[in-house]
């Protein structure tokens, strides 16, 4: 089962954005989509939710999606945007409440707060979410997420978490919970398809990576195959050397190091 | 009133606010029963209510006045007045929901000026139609004249913000201050053309009033409030979703293109007839959604059906108070409303700070 793009192209008035792109994520595998800013990654993950018009076809285990309903997507795979707003003074477990208007778990009342102390922000169910951290905040709606899809797999199905930039504003700490949040979620059967911009923790926990570069696919495969010096220094237009200590001293740090 | 008490560790111990605003809907339900037989009891005349309840109960007919009074008088004014305000809260919390924004209301999108355009026009160019004409359309022209203008305003402000079936909401809200201040410069050369008594007529339905009432102002707003009223709760899980924004309530599976259209339909649908029967009255549509958010929250599931209780209560109270503030003569219920939302609406801008974002 997997999640399919298949010659995805995106313009933006004039200027094409993505030229005709394949993308493939397998389900049991956190597939990551990595790339420098505006090479097009957050744009491809908008088209594969459907949330953006494009050309091309996108395929959800086996089924194309433009010829599936709104609810019969929302069953299969739940959308985490990069930046989320919210009008109205709605409480965190209010919003996460929304999770289940969709999906196969809907009605399940005790997902919410399970949702909630997944993420780790058990007890801030009746906080207000324009009162959190901009970190907070994203956990909530990452919790919200989860709860339109908890169980990975539905019907024999894979279901799948589609995140845009799931640990931009955490902290080390938090961004190691999420990241193994997300592994979980795969190794359950599930497929997770994560835009990152942390190239530690897509080296330490992705399956696969595409590099999006230009729009177009500069690279896929494990990270040991995309995250090599001459297809990162060539696409983020900078020096870099993968698994090299820094020349002189100093201090440096890696999330490879910490355990939970 | 404090909408959350936090213990030492930050952690808010906030109650379930759907109890609350169920046990809500209760009390608004009473509210609205209570503000009901007020109503019905006020006015200028003399009339008991209660004595006319007693006679009826040992069998005793009424006499003619009396149920002059309360049947073809206060009784229709009583629904009327229930109806429009029903009409304009719910209306302010669906508009508030689609365009996400606490401060949006049928006001300010051009729905009401345009409906206003469309009474001003009936006033001043009616005179001009044929007298056979007037004669058969005769007192439903106003109001027929303000429901098509605020048609027309929404159908145009629609086919402006649509583009390859998307209504966009940020274009709409531009779209409806422009057409209102078109729609409010057309209404102004009207009164330029005006004659004194059109002019004082122009004046008075501008401020509102429910003065009119009849058995058959009724028959015709009802109806179509009712419609609207009664399909408002199909919304509210739409609505709320709406709140994460466009594309994540597409996410959750809702049709978001179909909850728009909708919303704009019911929208324009009870504020045409609320203002062609009523004129214009305001506050009623964003004070009362704001109240109920305080109270209990967000949620238009029951934001929505409280909305319209309260609303129909306030506009009662409002129209007991133009009655016997200065009876015999009449206050323009608009003028109780503005008096009475102004400050409250100060109130909560206020208060903004001190709990948070509305």
């Amino acid at each position: 089962m997997s999640f399919l793009g298949q010659n995805i192209r995106v313009d933006l008035g004039r200027r094409a954005i993505l030229h005709g792109v394949d993308f493939c994520a397998k389900a049991g595998e956190l597939t990551a989509i990595v790339g420098p800013n505006g090479s097009g990654k957050s744009t491809l993950l908008r088209a594969l939710c459907g949330e953006m018009a494009f050309s091309g076809r996108v395929a959800i285990n086996g089924r194309d999606a433009a010829a599936l309903k709104g609810w019969e997507l929302a069953g299969m795979r739940a959308v985490l945007p990069q930046a989320a707003t919210l009008a109205f003074p709605f409480t965190v477990i209010e919003v996460i409440r929304l999770g289940l208007t969709a999906g196969v778990s809907a009605g399940c009342a005790s997902l919410p707060l399970r949702a909630l102390e997944a993420v780790g922000l058990a007890g801030y169910g009746g906080r207000f979410y324009q009162e959190l951290s901009g970190g907070e905040a994203q956990r909530v709606q990452l919790a919200r997420v989860l709860t339109q899809v908890w169980e990975p797999v539905a019907h024999g199905m894979p279901r799948w978490l589609l995140l845009d930039e799931p640990v931009s504003s955490l902290d080390i700490g938090h961004q190691l919970m999420v990241m193994q949040l997300m592994r979980d979620y795969a190794a359950r059967g599930g497929g997770v398809i994560a835009v990152m911009h942390d190239l530690n923790l897509t080296a330490m926990f992705a399956d696969a990576v595409s590099m999006v570069h230009r729009g177009e696919i500069a690279a896929c495969g494990t990270p040991a195959e995309v995250l090599t010096d001459a297809t990162l220094s060539h696409a983020y237009r900078c020096n870099l050397r993968v698994n090299c200590e820094p020349p002189q001293g100093g201090t440096w740090l890696l999330p490879h190091t910490a355990t939970l | 009133m404090t909408l959350a008490a936090y213990d030492e560790s930050g952690v808010a111990d906030l109650p379930d606010r759907t109890v609350v605003a169920r046990r809500l809907t209760l009390w608004l339900g009473l509210l609205l029963l209570a503000t009901m037989t007020g109503s019905l009891a006020t006015g200028a005349a003399s009339t008991s209510l209660w004595a006319a309840f007693g006679d009826l109960a040992q069998g005793r007919a009424l006499s003619r006045v009396d149920e002059t009074i309360l049947w073809n008088i206060r009784l229709p004014r009583t629904l009327l007045g229930a109806l429009v305000g029903a009409a304009l809260a719910v209306s302010g919390a669906m508009m508030q929901g689609l365009f996400r924004n606490p401060l949006a209301d049928p006001g300010l999108v051009g729905v009401s000026a345009g409906a206003g355009l469309g009474a001003i026009a009936a006033i001043v160019l009616g005179a001009m139609l044929p007298a056979g004409l007037m004669a058969s359309v005769g007192t439903y022209l106003v109001p027929l004249a303000a429901f098509a203008g605020g048609w027309v305003t929404t159908l145009v402000l629609y086919r402006v913000s649509t583009r390859g079936g998307r209504t966009s909401v940020a274009t709409m809200l531009l779209a409806g201050i422009a057409l209102g201040a078109l729609a409010g410069a057309v209404s102004g050369l009207l009164v330029y053309a005006a004659d004194d008594q059109q002019l004082r007529d122009l004046t008075f339905w501008g401020l509102g009033s429910l003065a009119g009432a009849t058995w058959g102002k009724l028959m015709a707003a009802a109806p179509i409030i009712l419609l609207a009223l009664l399909g408002a709760p199909f919304l509210a899980r739409g609505l709320n979703a709406l709140a994460l924004g466009e594309a994540a309530a597409g996410h959750l599976g809702i049709p978001v293109q179909r909850i728009k259209n909708l919303t704009v339909l019911a929208v324009a649908a009870a504020t045409g007839a609320a203002v062609a029967v009523s004129g214009g009255i305001g506050f009623v549509g964003i004070v009362v959604p704001h109240l109920l958010r305080l109270a209990s929250g967000p949620d238009h599931k029951t934001l929505l059906p409280n909305a319209a209780l309260l609303g129909a209560s306030l506009l009662l109270g409002a129209d007991m108070i133009s009655r016997t503030v200065i009876a015999p003569a009449e206050l323009p219920i608009g003028i109780v409303t503005a008096i009475l939302g102004a400050p409250v609406f100060l109130w909560i801008l206020l208060r903004r700070r001190m709990v948070v974002d509305l």
